[in-house]
């Protein structure tokens, strides 16, 4: 069903560590010159704190991510999110995404899992999309801290989004699919067990 | 965070029950799997978070509400995108500063761009992405992403 990874797969894991590790220098290097040692340690604890916070989530993130890869089969993802369902796989794609609580490191990590489990690249764009726009349990603090009015037109203008970006993915994408999907295997450590 | 806690806590307790009773197994392979997917990417993370943390003191709200100021029209919808996109933070930091420039005296339109800028293209949640989905599919997601926040900015200033 898929193609065999073709070797390259821990070299793109080493080039996305040191690209972000030369990211992550070239910042400290630009906080550095705006406000030297202070505002760099004032980032690194930013970033601790960050993760301190959301270790629970993350736990809970990680398990939820395995169960998935086990207890959905390949069978029902590519049944309900894979190419065969059409437009249905779209939307419950994005459906899902717009429930999926917490930051990038809960909702990636689950967007890995549908892929690597057989996901149509337009199911998971419209599950990030939807993550980004519909997203519900992000509206009550949009709604207090924006504004009821703005925040409604904002989900009115942006309502197709997610839908959109699913068909133009499975459009424009579905040729180089399996190489992207190789890679997010990779990552993941290989695939399903 | 904690509802978010909760939410995702009982999915996955509420799977793992099903997975448990199964008594196939399921459940210790779940786990391996996540755990394994873990240790893996934990390197990364860590990174992520550097960056992530970086990003916020590198980018501080009060440059981004100076840099947008009073903004209207379509050259509104245009910056307010693009500073969205810059906004390296989660909703707890990003939404007070968009409406700090929505009272500073942005037009309507520029603040839905620059809502949808953060939330579609925030540069904070591209570390994430890297370690998860890889190079192509980030490259790939933020091709296809790059005109909505404009587009949603751009139909919003013509309901206003």
């Amino acid at each position: 069903m898929y193609d065999e990874p073709s070797g390259n797969k821990e070299d793109d894991m080493r080039n996305i560590t040191i690209g972000m590790a030369i990211a992550a220098a070239a910042l400290s290097v630009l906080t550095y010159g705006r406000g030297g040692m202070p505002l760099v340690l004032t980032g690194l604890k930013a970033g601790g704190l960050m993760l301190a916070e959301i270790t629970p989530l993350l736990a809970a993130a990680f398990l939820l991510a395995g169960l998935i890869q086990v207890m959905v089969s390949r069978e029902f993802i590519e049944r309900w999110l894979g190419r065969g369902a059409g437009v249905k796989a779209l939307l419950l794609g994005a459906f899902a995404g717009a429930l999926v609580p917490g930051g990038p490191y809960i909702s990636y990590p689950i967007a890995a899992s549908f892929f690597i489990g057989g996901a149509e690249i337009g199911t998971v764009m419209a599950f990030i999309a939807a993550k980004n726009v519909w997203t519900v349990t992000r509206l009550p603090m949009e709604m207090a801290l924006v504004g009821v009015r703005i925040t409604a037109l904002r989900y009115v203008v942006t309502f197709l989004i997610p839908v959109i970006v699913g068909l133009l993915a499975n459009f424009i994408l579905s040729g180089s699919v399996e190489r992207v999907r190789e890679q997010v295997r990779a990552l993941a450590g290989g695939g399903r067990p | 965070m904690i509802p978010a806690f909760v939410l995702l806590a009982g999915f996955a307790l509420a799977l793992l029950i099903v997975a448990v009773r199964r008594g196939d197994g399921s459940a210790q392979k779940a786990i391996r799997f996540g755990t394994g997917m873990m240790v893996k990417v934990i390197p990364l993370l860590l990174l992520a978070f550097v960056l992530a943390g970086m990003l916020q003191s590198a980018l501080p709200p009060r440059v981004i509400r100076e840099w947008l100021g009073q903004r209207a029209g379509l050259r509104g919808v245009l910056i307010g995108g693009a500073c969205g996109a810059l906004i390296p933070a989660g909703p707890y930091v990003a939404f007070p500063i968009i409406s700090g420039v929505y009272k500073a005296g942005a037009g309507i339109s520029t603040v839905i761009a620059f809502v949808t800028g953060w939330a579609m293209m925030g540069v904070g949640k591209i570390p994430f992405e890297l370690a998860f989905m890889g190079t192509r599919f980030t490259l790939l997601r933020i091709l296809l992403f790059l005109a909505f926040p404009f587009l949603a900015g751009w139909a919003a200033s013509l309901v206003f």
